[in-house]
């Protein structure tokens, strides 16, 4: 599971995250949702270590991460797929997958081999990656990018999967179509943080929900209580 | 004028434009995980040559130097990455620039302390007895040159495509946060770049000092056409610079035989203002080159 506890962590002088807390549960799908710029990205990067968090606590099984190199805390079991997918474009998408689990692979040779299971998971899940799997990653559609970018997060078997924004961009058919993935990846038990702009979409899968507001966390409870709450129905779900 | 003369220039200048071609490839490799390269590249070849040199003349075999030898310039490209490169990368600063100079310029004299300021020949096994191709005279020794840096090129290349390391390379030089969230390790992915660049380097050296000799002066004349090379081809061109390379080098073995050896350096500037005027890129050139 994972913990946050009072993270601060910014650009340069300016502070974005100012006292975040959350925490998410084994086998829980946690959303964070909140308007632009009130720093969920941010929260996400600084859980990871792609951003060094200026103060305060992330824990990962009860294990203190913070300050830790992003490849570090991933090969430590988080898996981050981030905001605007950021797949290798001039690698395959089945390279892609493989560097997914890159932590627990051979470095040399036989690495596919080793791979294989999670590939044909990944695969089953994703059946059109299946037929792209030698062509270079950036020649795919945002869709099929958004589901290379989920696919190879959790060929690396996460403990915990951080996922940034998945619907970002893409067709309102293919939003629908990440969002049963998300649902399907929950019923196998997934422990999950979601960072959404579609807050109601987040909050129909999610079993817990936070929202943010300049830079820590505003409301949190289950969705039906946010769905209650006057203040986050106008602001986030009206 | 005598066709088997050109056509002698053209095959020693194309086997020299290798050893270019080899050295750029050096900066691309580096270039391609980090946007940085070592512009103390020259002072690399040069100082692992003589290593070379001492090797042989400690009694071991060409066979058994070489490999010392690449190893030693893997070594002098990870002290360049440690001292020179990582702290300037750590700061998003340019300083990298002025430090691999100033890392050259001591390495230099160093070589100048070491092994004194003369040209000294390099002795090789290999046989500098012409051999008789479709009216041309080439020797084994320049041969060499062809087969080594092709084989090196071919191995890294290999390693890029084929080991999950090479891969781990190459998203690192896709993009380095993305590849950091893989597990991948960016800062480990620079120290390799820069220990095979030195590797390149090193190999560069051995190659051509049995034909050029080796010197403290043989750093400043390669590196300003390997980096010609390097900028005309693109910094991300992979074997654009083997093209380029060799094309430069048949230009300059003609320039200095018809014009005189004193226009020998005129191609390779004029092929770099041409290149930054009209394409920046490089010929085979993807990425904007970032203005330094």
């Amino acid at each position: 599971m994972l913990i946050v506890d009072d993270l601060h962590a910014g650009y340069g002088a300016s502070e974005v995250l100012v006292g975040t807390s959350l925490a998410v549960k084994q086998g829980a799908v946690v959303a964070l949702i909140g308007a632009n710029g009130a720093g969920k990205t941010t929260t996400m990067r600084a859980i990871s270590g792609v951003l060094r968090p200026s103060h305060g606590r992330v824990l990962l099984d009860g294990k203190e991460v913070q300050g830790l190199d992003a490849s570090r805390i991933a090969r430590l079991g988080l898996a981050h797929s981030p905001e605007g997918r950021k797949v290798f474009g001039p690698l395959s998408v089945e390279d892609n997958l493989l560097l997914g689990a890159y932590g627990r692979l051979p470095k040399f040779l036989g690495f596919k081999a080793g791979a294989q299971a999670d590939l044909d998971r990944v695969y089953e899940l994703f059946p059109r990656l299946k037929d792209r799997a030698r062509q270079a990653s950036g020649t795919l559609s945002g869709g099929e990018q958004q589901m290379l970018a989920i696919g190879r997060a959790l060929m690396a078997r996460p403990k915990v999967m951080l996922l940034d924004e998945p619907s970002m961009g893409l067709a309102p058919v293919i939003v629908q179509e990440v969002f049963r993935t998300i649902r399907r990846l929950k019923e196998e038990g997934i422990t999950l943080l979601l960072v959404e702009q579609f807050a109601k979409s987040a909050l129909e899968v999610a079993d817990h929900a936070y929202v943010m507001e300049r830079g820590r966390i505003a409301v949190e409870g289950t969705p039906d209580e946010l769905r209650r709450n006057e203040r986050v129905l106008a602001a986030y779900l009206g | 004028m005598n066709p088997s003369i050109i056509g002698q220039m053209a095959v020693s200048g194309a086997l020299m434009g290798l050893v270019y071609a080899l050295i750029a490839y050096g900066f691309q490799l580096t270039y391609a995980t980090s946007k940085s390269i070592n512009f103390g590249q020259g002072e690399l070849v040069m100082v692992s040559a003589f290593f070379s040199l001492t090797l042989t003349n400690l009694g071991l075999p060409y066979w058994a130097m070489v490999p010392g030898g690449l190893l030693f310039g893997a070594l002098l490209g990870l002290v360049v990455e440690r001292t020179g490169v990582r702290l300037a990368l750590e700061q998003k600063s340019e300083g990298w620039i002025l430090l691999s100079i100033i890392l050259g310029l001591f390495f230099f004299s160093a070589a100048e302390n070491i092994w004194g300021r003369d040209d000294r020949p390099f002795p090789t096994p290999i046989s500098a007895d012409p051999i008789h191709v479709f009216g041309v005279d080439v020797t084994r020794l320049e041969l060499s040159v062809a087969v080594g840096v092709f084989a090196i090129m071919g191995l890294i290349e290999l390693f890029k495509r084929r080991t999950l390391l090479g891969k781990a390379f190459e998203a690192v030089s896709a993009d380095r946060d993305a590849a950091e969230l893989m597990g991948i390790s960016a800062t480990r992915t620079v120290m390799l770049s820069y220990a095979l660049s030195g590797t390149v380097a090193a190999l560069a050296g051995i190659l051509v000092s049995p034909i050029t000799t080796v010197g403290p002066t043989m750093a400043s004349a390669l590196i300003l056409k390997a980096f010609s090379v390097a900028v005309v081809a693109g910094l991300d061109s992979g074997f654009g610079v083997v093209l380029i390379g060799m094309a430069l080098g048949v230009l300059e073995s003609l320039a200095s035989f018809y014009l005189g050896s004193g226009w020998r350096e005129a191609p390779s500037l004029t092929l770099l203002i041409l290149a930054l005027a009209v394409r920046p890129t490089g010929v085979f050139g993807k990425a904007v080159i970032r203005k330094v």
